[in-house]
């Protein structure tokens, strides 16, 4: 698979599974970015032995659970000035919800529902996380209603 | 009442412009040139300690073995503590990013506890080395003084040898260990978080 159609394709997704982890869309696009340049230099070695997506959010995952440890190296990393951001204000109130419920979340259940959110199919989350599918199923069941619970409690 | 939100729906919505290949490449490019410069800057640190000792050793030239064996181990331990750093930066220790998660959060954590380990024995040796390497390197000159004088010299030095390594040393190895405890317990529970 070329680079340029994997980034096509996967970024909307990575910077998701990442904005969900973080809640913060300059760290989030930091962390993205960071996840494509492992992509591109990994891509080389890329097998086949798992899928293409299952590869692609294995690293995504993983730097997001590194972070951190940049989080003190880095404090005042220079993030891109030049990105444009949307502005976060003019989102639904419930999508901004959502995505900070989710990252209030313990870390691998960060990861656990964003990758669920977006559509992966159970037994692939299974081989990104490292946990067995019904494991993985009783999970995401246990999130989806704390964060259910949470939505009430806010009046949703 | 039972709400109905649609999680998916809701998730979907959240977009991000996409930053162009170009942008990410050029990325790519500083993080290279950067960690290229630090490898220099070590390097040529290194470089110029050994010219100095030798330029020491040309320019002196010691005649005791003890001297040599002295300025040997002075430039030893800086060598061993800058090679040990350089080793610890560098992508030898970067780990597999393509495991699931369970295993790299498990890699994570033990490669923590190794570094911990790590820069503390070379820390250790560090000043051995250098400690042992000053004291056998004095000795000719020391010698060549008057009774006192060289007592004296060789109590300022353990002096200082003492105030390195009662002082100076835990405080560095607390320093450096609080930020890896730190991480070290953080990976650990993420590690549990993964446990039933």
């Amino acid at each position: 698979m070329i680079f340029e159609d994997i980034y096509e394709l996967y970024w909307p997704k990575i910077f998701r599974l990442c904005m969900g982890y973080v809640n913060n869309a300059e760290q989030a696009q930091d962390l993205a970015q960071e996840t494509f340049i492992i992509v591109w230099q990994q891509l080389p070695k890329f097998r086949n032995e798992s899928s293409i997506g299952t590869w692609i959010f294995r690293i995504a995952s993983n730097n997001c659970l590194k972070q951190i440890e940049k989080e003190k190296r880095f404090a005042k990393a220079e993030l891109p000035i030049h990105l444009e951001e949307k502005k976060q204000e003019s989102m639904e109130p419930q999508i901004q919800l959502l995505y900070q419920f989710i990252s209030e979340l313990p870390e691998t259940d960060r990861i656990i529902i964003s990758l669920e959110l977006e559509e992966v199919r159970q037994a692939e989350i299974a081989g990104i996380v490292g946990l067995s599918e019904s494991n993985i199923r009783v999970r995401i069941h246990r999130i989806k209603e704390k964060l259910t619970k949470k939505f009430k409690e806010n009046g949703y | 009442m039972a709400t109905n939100i649609d999680f998916k729906d809701l998730w979907k919505q959240q977009t991000s412009e996409k930053p162009s290949i170009e942008e990410l490449l050029g990325r790519l490019k500083k993080f290279k040139n950067e960690n290229l410069r630090k490898l220099l800057i070590t390097n040529i640190l290194l470089i110029i300690t050994c010219l100095f000792i030798g330029f020491i050793w040309y320019y002196y030239e010691p005649r005791l073995i003890t001297t040599k064996i002295g300025i040997v181990l002075v430039i030893l331990a800086m060598v061993i503590f800058l090679f040990a750093y350089n080793k610890l930066l560098s992508p030898i220790y970067k780990l597999d990013t393509t495991q699931t998660n369970t295993e790299y959060l498990h890699s994570l954590y033990s490669l923590k506890n190794k570094h911990k380990f790590i820069q503390t024995t070379m820390l250790n040796l560090y000043f051995i080395m250098l400690f042992a390497g000053i004291s056998l390197y004095m000795y000719e000159y020391a010698s060549k003084m008057k009774m006192i004088y060289g007592i004296s010299a060789y109590l300022l030095t353990f002096l200082w040898i003492a105030f390195n390594w009662f002082y100076l040393r835990p405080r560095i190895i607390k320093k450096q260990q609080a930020k890896l405890n730190g991480l070290i317990d953080k990976f650990e529970e993420m590690n549990d978080q993964l446990k039933d």
